[in-house]
């Protein structure tokens, strides 16, 4: 039996982004601390039912994790590894922006056994991070580095998006330049224009362009192409890493392995069910209170359900579909259930199947979509 | 037994919106036909389509009892529809009767449909009998009305009587003049029975029920009645009168109005103009007149989602068991799956017929382009009639072509005279007259291809006039046209269901139009997609959808697999839902949208 994941949700952030539809939070100590408490009745409640479970991997997630009051993650932390299993050596990101990141929030990290940092860079570039509402500098991100290298921290990952009105390919360039050499991992996410968001309206109101298809894909391509000359292999659509530094975390997402979700919104997969926690800040803290569960939406996937996921996520991850196991699981061998749809992506070049693993070509993975559609 | 001297049959002519049904209304309202709570019912029962354009596409006749000068006498209305599509049924009811009430807006004077259907009366040779309405109106010219109607048309208007149907202002002098004016029928009932079927309609307890007008003889329940033109003879099982709903009478005899009920399975066994005698005494040559209800406009009919198909055949059939004019026969075509070829008395026809499959049987359709008859003649000499473009031979074995025309009337303002006259000619129209109504407004005179006409003619006189022209046109013959047939290949397939026929002259726009508003509706696929218009093997226009570049959801943040694999689905769904052509796949409202198509 595989190790689970386990993810925290930490709904706060100390400015949203522009283009930002997750749930978090502009909200001041007194609120992170009521979201604390919270956050350890869920502990409390869920506990018993998880003594069995073991974990490998820990994610701190946000909204932005470090922007919280010293000693809210240590708290956290403390209370986790009290009521959970964790296996030895377990891969434990947190979450940090540059702007709220600082030498006493690593000793806090630190001294709690944090092993990796993920660091939400998106773009060097100035104008670029002004027109999307994100109050960032160079000279931040600069600082957080140093702060890692003085502590002989190495295993950093960053995030990058690409596709940001007024960006230019110079300016992936650059940043991908600049945390290539400081990085073990990089994330690489195509902007997406989200309902209900500022970004949306400042492009609605034309205020904003937003970039094309075709533009957005040069500059992933272009990421792709740089990022492998310099070692990092792209082992799903948007993640590239040195070797041995996969996200463990992540990957579970990828291979239908369960997780645990902890916090506002965090969603959960267990035993064949999906479910995800309550959206609403003021519903989830009442209900703990009360001590009852703030599960908003449960699901059991049925076979079919999980066929489709399973090609979904699969395509997603450079090892792609394993075909005999997808025949073992399901009872149906894809290349003769959608031979014909096999056999035109495959005379497109946009799959390959090879040693028994079905892929999107290399060069093909921002289809990933459309090629899922064909096959699901 | 009838007393002749008492009986009045006429019918009600005018322009759409003019007042015709409102008029019925009021006169049925004054003779206590219907009382004035029961009116709005009897309204509201009639189809929607009718009320929101405000023309009467059938209406069940009135017997009305009307009592002057101490005598009681029988007016018997009989309406008639409003279009030129409908100009056959017209003509019959227009036989049936003796005079006709000719009804003009006082604020609009003399419009097309106002000249077509009183030419039709005066053909008929009926009396007619001018009513000026809507006389209440502020923008009213009862003196410039009345003397439009004695220029253009010919009628005295000394006595026209001046209503208004709105408000029932003078209706009374309406039901005067139908009797003082309007001829009593003539008839001779001790002769064979001599009626005239001017409509029918399905009823599901009684069977066809013929609408007749009693020329001579009588007619009663048990008699055995010939159907002259079908040749075929049933026994009566039921005659009446309508009052204005179908009530049962012991006979009907020669002069009178009503209705004959005999167990007959099909409307087609009842067919307007058909004269029905007694079987074992009939009368030696029928009324004159009769003609078969020929197709005028063609298209192809699909039910959006391919597993509605038995769903749409039978919301045919029970149409047809209603209006016998409708003609449908199955047809496939590759993109658009099975469906019908439909035939129909023209475009109003079309719209009216496709609207009530969609709102009566909610049902979403598809219709292809609206075709009209073709005659192609091939090397050999051989004629082959065309209403679908796939079935027209290959362009190397046609040695010519011939396609509808017709008379086309307008009357416009003379402020939109150019617009109108440019629209024509673009339309391929030839000009042949014009004429001056008043000081304002012109009548003008064109031929035009029928299939110039069918797309949206009548919406761009509309636009082009703010909404003041009217128009009116009728079916004139064939000529002699360099037609082709443009068909559009999608990744190099042929589309069979966006094939047309058009004018060699109009080819290139339409097929550039064509082809650019494809390429707005086309969902990009994997591939590049050429869209070509294709006449004989030789490529006219071309536009291409490029490959799809990018469709990725970048993030699957905190482990939020529901919302991707949700959003997958319904994606899957929608691809279901597509048309497949080949390798292409359109959504099903992508054929409409293009099928709307205005040059």
């Amino acid at each position: 039996m595989c190790a689970m994941g386990m993810y925290v949700h930490i709904p706060f952030c100390s400015k949203k982004c522009d283009y930002c539809d997750f749930t978090s939070f502009c909200l001041g100590k007194n609120e992170q601390e009521q979201y604390l408490n919270a956050l350890i009745r869920e502990i409390d409640l869920k506990k018993q039912s998880m003594a069995n479970m073991q974990f490998d991997t820990l994610y701190i997630g946000g909204g932005t994790p470090s922007v919280v009051y010293p000693g809210f993650i240590s708290a956290l932390a403390k209370k986790i590894f009290s009521s959970f299993n964790f296996c030895k050596n377990f891969e434990f990101t947190i979450e940090v922006n540059p702007n709220s990141f600082s030498q006493q929030k690593l000793d806090e990290y630190l001294l709690i056994g944090c092993n990796r940092i993920s660091l939400g860079v998106q773009s060097l570039t100035k104008k670029v991070l002004n027109k999307v509402g994100r109050n960032q500098t160079k000279k931040q991100v600069k600082n957080a580095f140093k702060i890692l290298k003085n502590n002989n921290f190495t295993n950093i990952s960053a995030d990058v998006i690409i596709g940001l009105p007024c960006q230019t390919l110079h300016s992936v360039k650059s940043t991908l330049k600049y945390l290539i050499k400081r990085t073990k991992h990089i994330s690489v996410y195509a902007l997406q224009v989200e309902d209900n968001t500022p970004l949306k309206q400042n492009i609605q109101n034309k205020l904003l362009t937003p970039k094309t298809d075709e533009q957005t894909l040069k500059y992933y391509n272009s990421v792709c192409a740089i990022l492998q000359k310099h070692g990092f292999n792209r082992y799903e659509i948007s993640n590239f890493a040195r070797q041995g530094y996969q996200s463990k975390h992540n990957q579970k997402y990828w291979q239908g392995v369960e997780y645990v979700g902890l916090g506002l919104n965090s969603h959960s997969f267990i035993d064949g069910v999906r479910f995800y926690n309550t959206k609403n800040l003021n519903e989830y803290i009442t209900k703990l209170t009360q001590n009852k569960l703030p599960i908003e939406y449960t699901e059991k996937l049925t076979q079919e359900e999980e066929r489709t996921e399973r090609i979904m996520l699969s395509l997603r991850t450079s090892d792609g579909l394993n075909l005999a196991k997808f025949k073992q699981d399901f009872n149906e061998d894809l290349t003769i259930t959608k031979a014909q749809q096999i056999k035109k992506l495959q005379a497109l070049n946009l799959i390959t199947i090879k040693n028994g693993f079905l892929k999107i070509t290399s060069q093909n993975f921002y289809l990933a979509n459309s090629i899922i559609l064909e096959l699901a | 037994m009838a007393d002749l001297n008492k009986i009045r049959n006429f019918c009600i002519v005018a322009h759409i919106d003019h007042g015709k049904s409102t008029l019925a209304d009021r006169l049925m309202e004054a003779t206590n036909t219907v009382a004035k709570r029961d009116l709005s019912e009897q309204m509201l029962d009639s189809m929607d389509i009718e009320r929101e354009r405000g023309i009467t596409i059938k209406l069940t006749p009135a017997t009305m009892k009307y009592k002057y000068n101490g005598e009681e006498y029988t007016l018997n209305l009989i309406d008639t529809p409003g279009h030129v599509d409908f100009s056959y049924e017209v003509s019959r009811s227009l036989a049936a009767c003796e005079g006709a009430i000719l009804v003009v807006d006082a604020s609009q004077g003399v419009q097309a449909q106002t000249l077509a259907n009183v030419y039709l009366a005066l053909d008929a040779n009926l009396e007619i009998v001018p009513v000026i309405n809507k006389i209440d109106l502020p923008s009213a010219d009862v003196a410039g009305t009345k003397k439009e109607i004695e220029d253009v048309i010919g009628i005295p208007c000394d006595n026209a009587c001046e209503i208004s149907a709105k408000t029932g202002l003078n209706i009374d002098s309406v039901l005067q003049a139908v009797v003082n004016y309007v001829p009593a029928p003539k008839g001779d009932e001790t002769k064979p029975l001599k009626a005239l079927i001017f409509d029918s309609y399905y009823d599901s307890y009684k069977g066809a029920v013929s609408m007749v007008r009693i020329f001579d003889g009588r007619v009663k329940v048990g008699d055995e009645i010939l159907f002259m033109q079908t040749k075929k003879s049933f026994v009566v099982t039921e005659v009446g009168i309508y009052t204005p709903s179908a009530t049962p009478k012991d006979e009907l005899s020669a002069g009178e109005v009503g209705y004959i009920a005999a167990s007959i399975k099909n409307v087609s066994d009842t067919k307007v103009g058909d004269t029905i005698t007694h079987k074992l005494n009939p009368i030696q040559k029928p009324l004159d007149g009769y003609k078969e209800a020929t197709s005028v406009v063609f298209c192809g009919i699909y039910p959006l989602d391919g597993d509605k198909y038995q769903e749409l055949n039978d919301a045919l059939e029970k149409l047809k068991l209603n209006d016998a004019s409708i003609h449908y026969t199955k047809e496939t075509s590759l993109a658009l799956g099975h469906g019908f070829r439909c035939g129909f008395l023209g475009l109003l026809h079309m719209e009216i017929i496709t609207e009530r499959l969609e709102r009566e049987f909610n049902l979403d359709i598809i219709t292809t382009a609206p075709s009209v008859e073709y005659k192609v003649y091939d090397n050999s000499g051989k004629e082959w009639d065309v209403t679908n473009p796939t079935e027209m031979p290959s362009l190397a074995t046609i040695s010519r072509m011939e396609e509808p025309v017709v008379k086309m009337e307008i009357i416009t303002p003379k402020d939109y005279l150019g617009g109108i006259m440019d629209l024509c000619s673009d339309r391929r129209g030839v000009y042949h007259d014009m004429q001056y109504i008043d000081a304002n407004r012109t009548k003008l005179i064109y031929t035009m291809p029928l299939n110039e006409i069918v797309y949206d003619f009548f919406d761009k006189i509309k636009s082009i006039s703010k909404g003041y022209a009217s128009m009116d046109y009728e079916l004139s013959g064939y000529q002699q046209s360099e037609l082709v047939k443009m068909d559009i290949l999608l990744n190099g397939e042929v589309c069979d269901a966006l094939s047309i026929i058009v004018h060699k002259d109009k080819a290139y726009a339409r097929g550039r139009a064509l082809c650019e508003k494809l390429k707005t509706v086309i969902p990009r696929h994997l591939f590049e997609i050429p869209i070509q218009a294709v006449i004989g093997g030789k490529v006219i226009a071309r536009e291409t959808i490029s490959a799809m570049r990018k469709d990725v959801l970048a993030k699957c943040y905190g482990g939020d697999v529901t919302r991707k694999r949700k959003l997958l689905e319904k994606q899957k769904e929608g691809k279901k839902r597509m048309r497949r052509l080949g390798s292409v796949e359109l959504p099903s409202e992508a054929f409409v949208t293009i099928l709307k198509l205005d040059d």
